[in-house]
């Protein structure tokens, strides 16, 4: 029977054919591979951008839908937040990381223009109420996630931005600055008073001691300058108002 | 959740939120606190100085009832006042500031409010001299400050009114010289 491979020097030649017959083959293959996948990419691209391109408008303006939309993003590994530098070709398109920018940039004015009379420190709803108040009505809703979301692109500036729970309530910190337990304990404290605190209540409340609650008080308003002094106050002569707990008609 | 919200007073004057929180009545002993205080209450004695063109302030104001600044060193809607001593230490930051000045001199009790500043007063004293046709007359003190038809110079103190005319002075619009029963000054066109 005559092999296919056979013996002999014509075999080598055959090898030598078949084996470049096989190369031709498979760049062949792949490079019809590589254009299919171009063309896919090319439509997907362009679907991106279509996508983009419809929805940008309610993608900014509509919270519900820019909350989907970056579920819907998270979900498929992609960041719509990834910057500019950072492959921001989605960024480019929807011009959201823009958008989020811009509204860090808005949050950090608020916060620093607070910051005297706060101490650092500001409820997320007073914030969110701010920064509306900054944006006036063409702005659109922005939603609690949005502002998460905007804070956590300020951490690189190392300026202390972070969201901190407090007494079951969200506050923006913009100080860098650990706020001790008592602290804590105080400002929550001071959100069910409606920003007055007075050494009593920390006693009749928490259990405090004196001392620790005068020195927790005394600590914030003069080391941290996070909460003023009322020194008319009715009942105990003198009382610790949290600031940043007050609602501010301004 | 207290909200700090803006009042309007009998007199028309629209409060700012920060006036119904009660610690703003209380020098703060933080001095970066005290200091936002402080020109929270300064931006606010202006403002209603010019809403009601007042012109001076003593520290006696914040313990007598029933005078002019009732309305903004007490809120009686939440029981609190200014002190006299904080009411001097705004005083003292204002003259420092050269918002306000002590008047008469070489005292800290009253001063002269700024909500124009004398240059100002300058230029509203010459375009008023000049718009009722007077420039080149021989105006007396009175004749400025209490004219005939009221004008945004009434009731200017007469220190204020000479400084004003001493700026005048300098770039020769104005020239101040003695006159039978007392001081009189006459104005000139600008150059």
């Amino acid at each position: 029977m005559h092999r296919l491979g056979g013996v002999g020097l014509a075999a080598f030649d055959r090898h030598e054919q078949s084996k470049r017959s096989f190369a031709e083959l498979s760049s062949e293959l792949s490079h019809s591979q590589i254009e299919n996948l171009q063309a896919e990419l090319t439509q997907f691209r362009s679907a991106l951008a279509h996508f983009a391109t419809t929805h940008r408008d309610s993608i900014k303006s509509d919270p519900s839908f820019r909350h989907a939309f970056q579920q819907m993003c998270s979900s498929i590994g992609v960041d719509p937040l990834a910057g500019p530098r950072k492959g921001g070709w989605w960024a480019e398109m929807l011009g959201l990381g823009d958008w989020h920018y811009e509204l860090g940039v808005q949050i950090v004015d608020v916060c620093v223009s607070t910051r005297e009379r706060n101490g650092g420190l500001i409820e997320m709803t007073e914030l969110i109420r701010l920064v509306s108040m900054l944006r006036g009505v063409q702005g659109g809703i922005i939603t609690d996630d949005d502002f998460t979301r905007s804070i956590k692109t300020l951490q690189p500036l190392g300026a202390g931005y972070e969201v901190v729970h407090i007494g079951g309530r969200k506050m923006v910190r913009s100080v860098v600055k650990e706020l001790d337990e008592d602290q804590n304990t105080v400002l929550a404290v001071a959100q069910d008073a409606g920003g007055r605190v007075v050494e009593e209540m920390l006693v009749n409340r928490k259990g405090w001691t004196h001392d620790r609650a005068r020195t927790a008080l005394e600590n914030m308003l003069l080391r941290d300058g996070l909460c003023w002094l009322d020194d008319q106050d009715e009942q105990h002569g003198r009382a610790y108002w949290v600031p940043s707990v007050m609602k501010w008609d301004v | 959740m207290t909200t700090l919200s803006t009042h309007t007073t009998p007199s028309g004057y629209l409060l700012p939120s920060i006036h119904s929180a009660p610690p703003f009545f209380t020098q703060q002993p933080n001095p970066i606190t005290q200091a936002v205080v402080c020109e929270q209450w300064t931006k606010l004695i202006l403002s209603y100085a010019r809403f009601k063109k007042l012109f001076v302030l003593r520290v006696e104001d914040a313990e007598t009832l029933g005078g002019d600044w009732d309305e903004i060193l007490r809120n009686e809607r939440i029981n609190r006042k200014l002190s006299a001593p904080h009411l001097s230490s705004i005083i003292s930051t204002m003259v420092t500031k050269n918002l306000a000045a002590y008047e008469p001199p070489k005292q800290t009790r009253s001063v002269l409010l700024y909500w124009r500043q004398p240059e100002e007063w300058a230029e509203v004293l010459h375009k008023w001299v000049s718009t009722t046709g007077q420039l080149n007359t021989i105006l007396t003190f009175l004749d400025i400050t209490e004219p005939p038809i009221e004008s945004p110079l009434t009731n200017l103190p007469t220190s204020l009114l000479k400084k004003a005319i001493a700026i005048l002075a300098k770039t020769n619009r104005a020239q101040l010289f003695g006159i039978a029963d007392g001081e009189g000054v006459r104005f000139f066109a600008s150059k």
